[in-house]
């Protein structure tokens, strides 16, 4: 006990603040160069005789300088380039889905489906990037029907979901959009799908065009049943709430499966 | 880690390991042995053994329903036989708090920081008033090699690293600077240097009589007056504002530093409110009992 109360620093003194100090050791002196010989750090101050790193101001190359040697940065070339429009879609699994469902984490009804906010306050999703994109990994496990409005669906996502009875609506989100929806803002109309909206050129001599068109064209993968575009036909039909807006613009995009050029016989000389 | 280090290796822990109380042996007090008395019942000790060292170790815990009893002071003549018979009953997490030397000091250090005007200024070499003109050739006079006439290396030119005005406050954690309010009032009241008064009220605003009135109290040399109210009671400020030994303080004005400075502290009721109601940790009682009791409980000196 005389061990620790010797180690306890009591004094019978009274506390001034002639007697009042740190703790030991919670307090470091600070290290001051070139103040002699005594305190170790003086002449030379730690840096040694001459060379790049005695002098003052940086004292260092420019940094990836090798001394000379090509650097590994410059070594090897350039190569492509960064896509402006390029889309990052955050996956979610149906079996992801079916285990937030059955937390009692998501729930949906075809009035309320599950949309990109929906999944991030639940924290199925942590980030939704540039959009949503449900794919049909963990297929076997989805039994709840789910309704959701992601902005892209894989095919066996969209089977599986409606063999469960549920539906899924692809639908176009921009950054805007996407943002109004997780931030559950209704004040602003959500804009349409834009690219390459143009009628597009019938290159019979390129028949991969139309899948080109059909994948790049944005507008045109959300007029399209197989993929449950919301601008197609059927969805208007099937959705719950359907804005007037999207009727029309359903109608506009596909007005060109219609039209025909008129051909001029050239005549035969 | 360094600790972690120690037992791996077999050498017993230096640094008691503190937890929720700071360890005080019972059986020495901090201040005078003689004058300080434990008014109630010894306040509860448990002991406990260290995981590291295997010594038993006894530690002092605040006991929140016990409180810390202390007989009131008066400031008029009257009243003094009135408030010699009552006791105020005083909030332990505030008036019991641990002793912390070491939160002292900083509490201290950072309010004398935070004094400092910080007006030290010279010119460097840029400031200094002078052309840019080289004072003598590079090469060719067989003396040393000089550029501008405000080099620091020059009498009369400017200096290098010299002081500029800057801030010196530093920053100090609220629950820190709380922390050293609280020990600096238990100090207070454990070294018997606390008074507590109903109210701070003069009657008149001549510093003769106030003086005189001290004087009887023995409270002339170095008593600091703190007031619960917005402001100190005008009468009293201007009776003793021109008394060397007296000063006067607001709850909000308080400093840890006027705590452990100044020899007495007397408060009034108010402020003793005031600071409990900032300073306590969920006191049991959340009022200040104000007992009938005999003069045998201690009282400021």
């Amino acid at each position: 006990m005389s061990a620790m109360a010797s180690m306890m620093r009591t004094r019978a003194s009274r506390i001034t603040l002639s007697n009042l100090s740190p703790n030991p050791k919670s307090q470091h002196a600070q290290k001051r160069l070139g103040r002699g010989q005594g305190s170790g750090k003086g002449g030379t101050s730690g840096r040694g005789h001459k060379g790049q790193k005695a002098r003052s101001g940086n004292g260092k190359p420019k940094a990836g300088f090798e001394g000379g040697q090509t650097p590994i940065t410059k070594r090897f070339p350039k190569r492509g380039f960064v896509n402006p429009n390029r889309k990052e879609y955050a996956p979610v699994n149906l079996d992801r889905i079916q285990h937030w469902i059955e937390q009692g984490r998501l729930h949906s009804s075809p009035e309320n489906p599950i949309t990109a906010r929906e999944l991030v306050l639940s924290g199925c999703v942590h980030d939704v990037h540039d959009g949503i994109k449900l794919l049909g990994d963990g297929a076997a496990f989805l039994k709840t029907p789910v309704h959701i409005t992601p902005s892209k669906a894989s095919k066996s996502a969209i089977k599986a979901v409606e063999a469960s009875g549920g539906s899924v609506f692809c639908k176009y989100y921009n950054p805007l959009a996407l943002r109004d929806c997780v931030k559950s803002r209704t004040d602003r109309v959500s804009a349409a799908p834009t690219r390459r909206t143009d009628i597009r050129k019938i290159t019979p001599i390129y028949p991969l065009w139309s899948f080109i068109d059909a994948t790049l064209n944005s507008a045109v993968w959300y007029t399209d049943w197989k993929n449950r575009g919301y601008l197609s036909p059927e969805a208007i039909g099937k959705m719950p709430i359907v804005e007037e807006r999207w009727k029309e613009l359903s109608k506009q995009l596909l007005a060109f499966k219609d039209q025909t050029f008129d051909t001029k016989k050239i005549k035969k000389a | 880690m360094l600790s972690a280090l120690r037992q791996a290796v077999g050498q017993p822990s230096r640094i008691i390991r503190r937890r929720l109380a700071t360890i005080v042996p019972s059986n020495i007090h901090e201040g005078n042995a003689s004058t300080i008395s434990e008014p109630q019942a010894q306040s509860p000790v448990s002991q406990t053994q260290s995981a590291s060292t295997g010594k038993q170790i006894s530690r002092k815990v605040i006991d929140p329903t016990e409180p810390v009893y202390l007989t009131m002071s008066a400031l008029l003549l009257e009243k003094q036989k009135y408030a010699g018979q009552r006791a105020v009953a005083l909030d332990p997490t505030v008036f019991g708090h641990p002793i912390r030397r070491d939160v002292l000091h900083l509490c201290a250090v950072h309010y004398l920081d935070s004094l400092r005007q910080g007006t030290a200024s010279t010119k460097t070499r840029g400031e200094v008033r002078g052309s840019n003109r080289k004072i003598r050739p590079q090469k060719g006079t067989g003396r040393a090699r000089l550029g501008e006439r405000q080099s620091p290396m020059l009498r009369g030119g400017g200096v290098a690293f010299g002081p500029k005005p800057r801030d010196f406050s530093t920053k100090l954690n609220r629950k820190v600077i709380q922390m050293g309010m609280r020990v600096a009032l238990t100090l207070k009241a454990r070294e018997q240097r606390l008074g507590v008064v109903d109210h701070l009220h003069w009657l008149d605003r001549k510093t003769a009589s106030l003086n005189r009135r001290l004087k009887l109290l023995g409270w002339e040399a170095g008593t600091l007056f703190v007031s619960g109210e917005e402001e100190v009671p005008s009468s009293l400020k201007i009776a003793g504002n021109n008394l060397p030994g007296v000063d006067f303080r607001t709850v909000a004005d308080l400093q840890v530093y006027d705590l452990v400075k100044w020899r007495r502290v007397v408060l009034d009721m108010a402020a003793v409110h005031a600071l409990e109601r900032t300073l306590s940790k969920g006191w049991a009682h959340g009022e200040n009992l104000i007992i009938n009791t005999s003069p045998a409980s201690p009282v400021a000196t």
